[in-house]
């Protein structure tokens, strides 16, 4: 896997979305995805593709269908209508392994970590590395393959830990976000979709998580990230998405809009012009 | 004041995220003076002591006397054992006793129906009789857990009930009473160099659990199981395949033990396993293992089996009811959960810091 065509090396923040405006190789697409659960229609006629060193945000309000559109994208969920494609052609997922197949990992929204277990230890969760010598009849670990390889992971996107050997429980919030993030990266090799990664997180874990989004991207993989969280969002996102009752209300690259178009987008605001403003 | 109170509040994230990252070393050694295991083999050391002092002649302190103590140990330790794997899985298994009793009954009625085709073998396929009889139990439990959706709580009362009344029915109400006496010379009560062979065994399987639970794939895959059900199953654990395994491992140690128990005692014994499954939590809970899974600590499951055959034995030995034995027992369980929930949370999980 290539690192991508360094074209902003070092540059400061804000100018992101100028200079990566132009997009990386495709790694996933969706086409007219539509999801009904009995009579809700929680998804309809969605379309949006994620492509290698992009941040894809996803707005919308509560119960716009962001959940289900990632459960769609990541094989938890079966879309009634249209259909996947990845470069490969079209393609159904069956189950998350089938993503995690085509590189394509998910940060869930409870992060999905054992907290008895240490930082390496949920790094590598049905992934273990077992002993090279005989030990591996017995299925011993070789937790020191697994520990260099955790902080390799967490090093490259520089995060910073105690150490991998300590209980997730010992872990602040942002640590834990932090962790599952590295996670999803390190089995990643092309996509990454995080659902309300910085939910419930202060000020300054939240610009941590969002640095590591910004990272995880610049390495050449292709992020979907759902928030509520708008500005900090939009600060290091290319593409926005804003859903509306399971539709797509607004695609845009995030150069070009504001967060008030956001949020006029989740909302509907050019349904009632004259409203607020 | 309201602006004190911004102020404060401003500055705490500042001030908790600096302190959240303590030197690593001292922690450990905090973890390491707090594990609740290492203060329940002080307890056992200075119980040892006390009953020495208050045994006549100290006799409590002699060579026989710690023999006995071995074998009791035996049995009650391999069900701790046993019990602690699927506690670390976020599981219980309150049949163990019955499973015991129904082990040995069966293996029993093998080994007197194969008597005359010489001991060794008797014993040998009484022994895989017994160890089946256990996983067949294990594997009743655990796929009632894992197919019909029932809890363990629940299940494994059902088997309980179950296999105890299979046993007393097999049995007609009464222990067998034909198990060849030679068997006790050569597995039940044999020592080896000075300590009973049951003991070994016992500690074997102590050792190897403590190696399953610190180094392998199946351990930690177990604790995940306790530790967070929902992203073990996200992170492609096969479930019910890891539960029903644990179920029938844990099984095949109370037939094991109920092994043990035939030939170190010649007989079943109907009446007498009734509390062993509950005397297994008990002593793991003791150690400092979580009931709630995720965490297990195996030199908490031996502390806490000691103290409890150390009491008893003891008890008896100075002359008093065996049955102070339930109730210090059951006062130490209380305050060694007690201590457990007011330590901080890293202390017990020392082992899985490797
Ligand atoms: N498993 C389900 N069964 C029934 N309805 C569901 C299910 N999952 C989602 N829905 C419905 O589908 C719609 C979209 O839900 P979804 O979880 O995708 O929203 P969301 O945009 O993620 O919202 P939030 O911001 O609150 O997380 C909602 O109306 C919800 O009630
Ligand atoms: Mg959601």
């Amino acid at each position: 896997m290539s690192q991508p065509s360094d074209d902003t090396p070092d540059g400061p923040p804000d100018e992101h979305v100028l200079v990566r405006s132009a997009p990386g190789e495709p790694v996933i697409s969706a086409h007219g995805i539509g999801k009904s659960y009995g009579h809700v229609r929680a998804l309809h006629d969605v379309s949006l593709e994620l492509r290698r060193g992009e941040v894809v945000a996803l707005f919308g309000d509560n119960g716009a269908g962001k959940s289900t559109l990632t459960k769609c994208m990541c094989g938890v969920v079966t879309p009634d209508e249209g259909h996947l494609e990845t470069p490969a052609g079209p393609i159904e997922l069956h189950s998350i392994r089938d993503a995690e197949a085509l590189g394509i990992t998910t940060v869930h929204q409870d992060l999905a970590l054992a907290p008895d277990l240490s930082v390496l230890e949920n790094m590598f969760l049905g992934r273990e590395v077992l002993a090279t010598d005989w030990r591996r009849l017995l299925g011993v670990v070789s937790r020191r393959e697994m520990a260099d390889r955790a902080d390799a992971a967490l090093s490259e996107l520089r995060i910073n830990l105690p150490s991998v050997r300590i209980p997730v429980s010992d872990l602040s919030g942002g640590q834990k976000q932090a962790v599952a993030v590295a996670r999803a990266a390190m089995w990643s090799n092309a996509g990454i979709l995080m659902d309300e990664p910085t939910a419930a997180l202060g000020t300054t874990q939240s610009d941590i998580v969002c640095e590591l989004i910004r990272s995880t991207a610049d390495r050449g993989l292709a992020v979907m990230v759902i928030s509520h969280d708008i500005p900090r969002i939009l600060d290091v996102a290319d593409q926005v998405v804003v859903l509306r009752h399971g539709t797509v209300a607004m695609a845009r690259p995030s150069s070009e809009i504001s967060r008030r178009d956001v949020v006029d987008a989740m909302v509907g605001y050019h349904e009632h012009v004259g409203g607020h403003r | 004041m309201s602006s004190a109170d911004s102020t404060t509040a401003a500055e705490q994230p500042t001030t908790s995220s600096s302190g959240s990252a303590p030197p690593a070393l001292p922690a450990r050694l905090r973890a390491l003076g707090s594990t609740t295991a290492l203060w329940i083999f002080v307890v056992d050391i200075l119980l040892v002591l006390l009953f020495g002092a208050l045994s006549e002649n100290g006799s409590f302190l002699t060579a026989s006397s710690f023999r006995v103590l071995g074998l009791d140990a035996a049995e009650a330790l391999i069900l701790a054992v046993g019990i602690s794997l699927l506690l670390g899985a976020g599981e219980i298994d309150l049949s163990l006793g019955a499973g015991l009793l129904l082990s040995s009954v069966f293996g029993g009625k093998v080994i007197i129906a194969l008597a005359g085709s010489g001991t060794a073998v008797a014993a040998i396929i009484g022994l895989f009789a017994c160890l089946g009889t256990g996983a067949a139990i294990g594997l009743v439990n655990g796929l009632v857990v894992t197919k019909l959706r029932v809890t363990s709580l629940i299940a494994t009362l059902a088997t309980m009930g179950i296999a105890t009344g299979i046993a007393n029915i097999a049995t007609s109400g009464t222990d067998l009473s034909d198990i060849p006496a030679s068997l006790q010379d050569d597995f039940g009560i044999r020592n080896l160099i000075g300590i009973p062979l049951p003991a070994f065994i016992a500690l074997a399987l102590w050792l190897v659990t403590w190696i399953l639970f610190r180094s392998t794939r199946f351990g930690l895959r177990l604790l995940a199981l306790g530790s967070n059900r929902g992203a073990a199953e996200r992170s492609g654990l096969k479930v019910d395949a890891h539960l029903i395994a644990a179920f029938m491992l844990v099984g095949a140690m109370a037939g094991l033990a109920g092994f043990i128990d035939l030939t170190r005692f010649a007989t079943t014994n109907l009446a007498g396993h009734q509390n062993d499954g509950l005397a297994a939590i008990t002593a793991a809970v003791i150690g400092g293992t979580s009931l709630y899974g995720g965490r297990v600590s195996l030199g908490g499951v031996l502390a806490g089996t000691l103290l409890a055959v150390i009491l008893q034995d003891g008890l008896v030995v100075i002359g008093l009811s065996a049955f102070y034995q339930l109730i210090a027992v059951g006062v130490v369980l209380i305050a060694a959960v007690n201590l457990d929930q007011r330590r901080t949370p890293g202390g017990l999980r020392l082992r899985l810091r490797r």
